[in-house]
């Protein structure tokens, strides 16, 4: 947990229980809801929209603009929900901020729910985090007790709202938004087919606002320190922070705060984040944004990390996870463990994502098992191409990716397996 | 936990966790973790259809697609090793092995005592500390041969 002065992090073990408003307004939380209340909803929307935050779940969707949709949709009532479904393999991000500052997950959720005069927010946190489900519950007990959640909140009459934690229980895909709704209205996470936008279709059918975890907190923080001085810390393209996630063969493995716009190079090597590899082998690659993002060679590292300038190498921010892999790994192999992820974790609703992981893998096995032929490179990526523009929701449409990349900057790994 | 459930125990459990369609996850986790087996039966699912106003086959449609709610019985500690990349790739295979060795069972079979099984599971988001075994709602990390013998010893004991 580095950077000098962090934003997102400054409470982050400082608490001795995370879930006491006391402690947490003593280290400044719920100024910023008192804030939103004074300036007004036009000067919220106004500096969210300065700040230039771009959604932290991995689309990178300018939140400013997300809002500004909901806004201007006059039905009601609107939902406010939290993705806390942190399901990308290499991101644990979300946990940091749920289990270890839940209440600045709620300050953000309390501001939306003030915008959009929303009667009641959820959080839908993953299954595998249900010892952390019970510290959140605990939190908005507390913020209950404390006036901050309930009716009237802090004095506004009509300000009424209450967030409610549901669970997952073991489907990457909910953390698709629409998949998210329907397993928040308790059926089967599958995705709906879109149009039409969360926005004016969402939860039950009405307008709802979806953001995830660490977007819900850097609104606390941009109002405290305001729009303008939060897109300062980070780049034109995306202000901000970006809680980050070291995993693989790296050194200091663990979860960073950095201002958007570092060196990617200082994040995998100097001794403040990364420290190098793990193993003192050389870095082959990485796997940047979970297992739906693309994989970046060497040649790729000498740019900034933020959205614009891992965009410019072909790169994506995603969810933040960068894993690293040093060269004793096997293009071939890794790919294999990416699209058994994908098969596992395929609802089943579209044909080429359920069959096509499968027969992706499959093929993945023969380049494995010298059984393939030269041609099946091509057939490789042509299968995968399809099952990126044939599945209605992000994650058939990100199967492919990883290997993809793989394929296009690494060819020659693929054709010497090629041995059919 | 080793004794089953009454009805009227399971409906308490419902009730508890709000007992309306909303919620249908965190009673069938609820009820699979209070139950002796370690899943949901078929009773146990219909009596969720009927609390909930809903059909057997709709709440055996919820059970069977997330993967955390069993549908079947199981060892009394499951142990599951994350497979996911990161994971993979410091080493969960190696872990994999252990728990054979140990546990003198294949993935996927029980111990004869019913104590232990052990399989993959996909990321549960502790690729720092990796490779990982989750045990109900523990993670486990850092793993060598002897912290992996040494967590099967002390889950034995508080059996």
């Amino acid at each position: 947990m580095s950077m000098k002065e962090p934003v997102l992090l400054k409470r982050v073990g400082k608490m001795k229980n995370p879930a006491s408003v006391e402690e947490y307004r003593q280290l400044g939380g719920f100024s910023a809801i008192q804030k939103a209340i004074e300036i007004g909803k036009d000067q919220i929307l106004n500096e969210v929209d300065t700040a230039n935050l771009r959604g932290r779940g991995g689309a990178a969707y300018p939140a400013g603009r997300k809002w500004r949709q909901l806004f201007a949709i006059e039905e009601g009532p609107k939902y406010i929900v939290c993705n806390a479904d942190e399901g990308e393999p290499g991101t644990f991000k979300d946990k940091v901020l749920l289990a270890e500052d839940p209440l600045s997950v709620i300050e953000g959720m309390l501001v939306a729910g003030y915008l959009f005069d929303s009667p009641e927010g959820f959080i839908y946190i993953r299954g595998e985090y249900r010892a952390i489900q019970k510290v959140f519950q605990e939190a908005i007990d507390n913020a209950c007790a404390a006036g901050l959640l309930g009716t009237d909140i802090l004095g506004v009459k009509g300000f009424d709202y209450t967030i409610a934690v549901v669970s997952g229980a073991g489907a990457y895909v909910c953390g698709e938004n629409s998949a998210l709704l329907n397993s928040v209205e308790g059926k089967a996470g599958r995705p709906r087919v879109k149009p039409p936008h969360l926005a004016e279709v969402g939860l039950y059918s009405q307008p709802t606002l979806v953001n995830n975890v660490e977007t819900f907190a850097c609104i606390p923080v941009i109002l405290n320190i305001g729009g303008q001085a939060f897109l300062e810390m980070g780049t034109e393209d995306g202000g901000g922070t970006k809680l980050v996630c070291l995993s693989g063969h790296i050194k200091n493995r663990g979860t960073y705060e950095v201002p958007l716009g570092t060196p990617l190079a200082d994040l995998l090597y100097s001794e403040e984040y990364g420290g190098g590899t793990s193993s003192g082998r050389p870095v082959k690659f990485l796997h940047l944004g979970g297992q739906s993002g693309p994989l970046a060679f060497p040649e790729q590292l000498d740019g900034l990390y933020s959205y614009q300038g891992l965009a410019d190498k072909g790169l994506a921010v995603g969810s933040g996870a960068i894993v690293v892999l040093d060269d004793s790994v096997s293009l071939v192999e890794y790919s294999k463990k990416v699209l058994e992820f994908f098969v596992h974790e395929s609802c089943g609703k579209c044909t080429p994502c359920r069959i096509g992981t499968t027969r992706a893998l499959e093929l993945l096995d023969d380049f494995a098992s010298d059984k393939a032929k030269a041609e099946d490179i091509d057939n490789l990526d042509t299968m995968l191409a399809n099952i990126n523009g044939l599945s209605a929701c992000g994650l058939g449409q990100a199967a492919g990716v990883a290997v993809r990349t793989a394929i296009k900057h690494r060819k020659e790994e693929f054709s010497s397996a090629a041995r059919g | 936990m080793s004794k089953l459930l009454s009805e009227t125990e399971k409906t308490t459990i419902i009730d508890q966790n709000g007992s309306r369609q909303e919620n249908i996850l965190n009673i069938l986790l609820a009820l699979q973790e209070a139950s002796a087996g370690g899943y949901v039966d078929q009773e146990t699912i219909a009596l969720v259809a009927k609390k909930l106003s809903t059909t057997e086959t709709k709440v055996f449609e919820i059970a069977s697609f997330y993967s955390m709610i069993e549908t079947k019985p199981q060892a009394a500690y499951v142990l599951e090793v994350c497979n996911s990349a990161p994971c993979h790739f410091t080493k969960s295979d190696e872990v994999s092995g252990w728990l054979e060795a140990e546990l003198g069972v294949k993935r996927g079979e029980p111990t004869s005592d019913g104590l232990f099984s052990f399989r993959f599971t996909p990321c549960v988001g502790a690729c720092d500390v990796g490779p990982v075994i989750k045990v109900k709602d523990a993670v486990y990390g850092d793993l060598s041969r002897d912290k992996v013998k040494e967590l099967i010893q002390n889950l034995k004991k508080s059996k």
